[in-house]
């Protein structure tokens, strides 16, 4: 039995040790200490326990609830449309046309900038009296447009902002996608007669599944995490119109209300993990299928 | 070789000779010759002006300076209150008035300074932010500010409009003023925290209805959403909707500096330190901007609300408090008071009774904000009088200011907001 054992065990227990110490330091400490201050009233010197207060605060004031609303929006949102625009640009992207290699480099320019100087730079152009755009409608007979200051177009200009900025990512996964299928399937449909759009929809798109589940996955979960767009484009405002779970957080630290904060962190956490598990469950399921 | 190392030699024998020669001449017209004070003050206040002053109490009074600066913000609230309960607190402190001083709790770490000779001459309204258990502790760095509306005197000389006594004479005034094509107000949305001036600068109107109001407030029995002058706050902004600036959303609080002091817009409701910034621009504005109190309902009681500056302090232990209390009695010396001025200008009246500011300041400050406080009609602005503080205060007045929310709404959130402050700094708010 025993010689039997120590066969079966090709490595030692202490190869994991350093990870293991690493993922515990890093990753499990931080995240159980944090559980127990998002249960208190904290100010570093001294915490005193309140049981589920902030977090009953997180979901009852209107300020604070209203974040995790806009924070969906914004994810499922900005995602959806990079899937489904992206993808448009990535097919048009390989088909024979003589400025490809421009065209490329032209949409993945706005990635190489950085978020917020992209932010800045939109809520110039935006301007409800000197932005370009409003000049450009102004001068086309339109009334000028509040991108940024009516409350409820703000966060839309923002989610627009970000596909702009974010596309060029998927574009890319997508281009790498479409390329790696197998050019044998398109010549075998269109001698059985496909037309393009049939081979688009049978060919192409079942089998860039796998990089689109990528870019869904990827695109979601930076959706929620989103903060830095927000931050240099509204700072949240008008009010509270744009306001998401990230930048909340992040105000509620500066003020000084980091119990609270941290409640807000653990509820982000829980956020993500709930949506993106089941999610990526999904999509694998879905590729499998596929194949 | 040896000639070099004789000159060195020669050199260090002079002067090793003239040093304490020098010294000795001049020992006995400096008092504190020797005295070494050691200070923590924020950047801001460690100005030109300051400085100034510092360098010529030296020459003076022969006391040296140890500057420390401090980091600012919350991260300088924790240094102090290290210090104070560490008994490490430097001989002088720059520090803020009101709450924050409170919560320092004066008695215990500085010096009572309520039967000094230059105590006497601070004006009440200022005392009483830096006063715990009717003693003094702290003396005014600088001047006050006012929260206020400044205004462009030639729109109203041009329509022939009257300085609003009420809050309702005002709306009449910023109406006819967009009827007659003009901008009536100005909004500097892009910068949140100036939306906030409006309601805290209508402190005055809200204790003159109910004296007790921040008392009550900081104890969690009166809240902005049903007391009479606190909801008044808030309502003000419903009448002043449809008054801004196109660009109200976006304007920064520069491009409003640059707006009021060209006449583009005629209100502006905002802390006169934007004054001297303006004039300091434009000098010609200078003769054009007027300031008056933010209205409230009875004409017979108009009064400003008030910023305090930060204060000077004195350790309770410090051995050399002779030399820090010679410090700041120099620093009152009406010629050194108007040497600051001449550096930094004047952001409202002086906190000193019976200090006439120079004539270099605009008359928006000397002679309309003057006015106030010859009558006695100030108020400090709450956050002098409660340490309490809704902490999306700005965000809530600028939704109030767009009209994405009413007056009562947002007296509702600010309540909210504020137990919420409230519950997160202990002071066990129900």
């Amino acid at each position: 039995m025993k010689s039997k054992n120590r066969d079966n065990k090709l490595y030692s227990f202490w190869f994991v040790v350093p990870s293991l110490v690493i993922f515990s330091v890093f990753f499990l400490y931080p995240i159980i200490t944090s559980l127990y201050y998002s249960m208190t009233v904290w100010n570093f010197d001294s915490a005193t326990f309140c049981g589920l207060d902030n977090y009953k605060m997180f979901f009852s004031e209107n300020s604070l609830s209203s974040s995790i609303v806009h924070t969906l929006i914004y994810a499922f949102l900005t995602s959806g449309l990079k899937v489904i625009i992206a993808f448009f640009l990535a097919v048009f992207l390989c088909s024979k046309i003589r400025t490809k290699g421009f065209i490329r480099s032209a949409v993945f320019f706005p990635n190489l900038v950085s978020t917020m100087a992209v932010g800045l730079t939109f809520s110039y152009l935006m301007h409800p009296t000197k932005g370009v755009f409003n000049l450009a409608l102004q001068a086309l007979g339109f009334s000028p447009i509040n991108f940024l200051g009516d409350m409820n177009l703000a966060l839309y200009s923002v989610i627009a902002t970000d596909v702009w900025k974010g596309l060029s990512i998927s574009v890319v996964i997508y281009i790498a996608g479409v390329q790696s299928i197998d050019k044998t399937y398109y010549e075998a449909a269109s001698i059985d007669g496909a037309n393009a759009w049939q081979q688009l929809k049978s060919i192409t798109l079942p089998l860039v599944a796998p990089s689109q589940n990528s870019i869904i996955i990827l695109s979601l979960i930076g959706g929620l995490r989103t903060f830095d767009l927000i931050w240099a484009m509204t700072g949240g405002g008008p009010g509270f119109a744009t306001d998401v779970m990230a930048s909340v957080i992040y105000k509620q630290y500066a003020y000084g209300f980091y119990g609270l904060s941290t409640a807000g962190n653990v509820i982000m956490l829980v956020l993500i993990s709930c949506i993106a598990f089941p999610l990526q469950h999904f999509l694998m399921k879905r590729e499998e299928a596929i194949q | 070789m040896k000639k070099s190392a004789l000159a060195v030699l020669l050199a260090a024998a002079m002067t090793v000779g003239c040093a304490p020669a020098a010294v000795m001449a001049e020992e006995s017209a400096k008092p504190f010759e020797g005295v070494t004070l050691s200070m923590w003050i924020y950047s801001a206040e460690y100005n030109e002006g300051t400085q100034a002053i510092m360098a010529k109490a030296t020459e003076e009074l022969g006391m040296e300076f140890a500057v420390e600066i401090s980091p600012g913000g919350t991260e300088g609230d924790n240094i102090i209150k290290t210090k104070c309960a560490s008994g490490d607190l430097p001989d002088i402190v720059n520090y803020n008035s009101g709450s924050l001083l409170a919560a320092l709790n004066p008695k215990e770490h500085f010096l009572d300074i309520t039967d000094e000779e230059m105590t006497a001459k601070f004006d009440e309204t200022f005392t009483s932010t830096v006063s715990q258990e009717d003693r003094i502790y702290g003396a005014p760095f600088t001047t006050t500010q006012g929260g206020a509306v400044v205004y462009w005197k030639p729109d109203y000389e041009e329509l022939g409009l009257e300085i609003p006594k009420t809050w309702d004479e005002f709306v009449a005034n910023c109406q006819a003023l967009k009827d007659a094509g003009k901008t009536p107000l100005y909004l500097s949305g892009g910068d949140t925290w100036t939306a906030q001036v409006l309601f805290l600068g209508d402190n005055y109107n809200v204790l003159a209805k109910n004296s007790a109001f921040a008392d009550e407030f900081t104890a969690g029995t009166a809240k902005f959403e049903s007391d009479e002058g606190g909801l008044r706050s808030w309502k003000k902004y419903e009448d002043l909707v449809d008054m801004y600036n196109a660009d109200s959303t976006a304007a920064k609080y520069d491009d409003g500096l640059e707006a009021m002091a060209t006449g583009q817009a005629t209100h502006w409701i905002m802390l006169t330190q934007i004054v001297p910034v303006m004039v300091a621009n434009h000098p010609e504005a200078a003769e054009n901007i007027g300031v008056f109190a933010v209205p409230g309902d009875d004409a017979e009681n108009v009064g400003l609300t008030v910023w305090e500056p930060n204060s000077w302090y004195i350790s309770k232990d410090s051995e050399n408090a002779e030399a820090a209390l010679a410090f700041l009695d120099f620093w009152y010396q009406e010629e050194n008071m108007n040497e600051y001025i001449g550096y930094m200008g004047a952001n409202g009246p002086s906190c000193i009774k019976g200090f006439t500011l120079p004539e270099s300041v605009p008359d928006a400050i000397r002679v309309d904000m003057q006015k106030y406080f010859d009558e006695g009609k100030t108020a400090p602005a709450l956050e002098f009088m409660t340490p309490v503080k809704g902490a999306t205060c700005s965000q809530i007045s600028t939704s109030a200011a767009l009209g994405q929310i009413d007056g009562a709404t947002a007296a509702q959130m600010y309540d909210e907001d504020c137990k919420k402050s409230a519950v997160q700094q202990g002071l066990g708010w129900e």
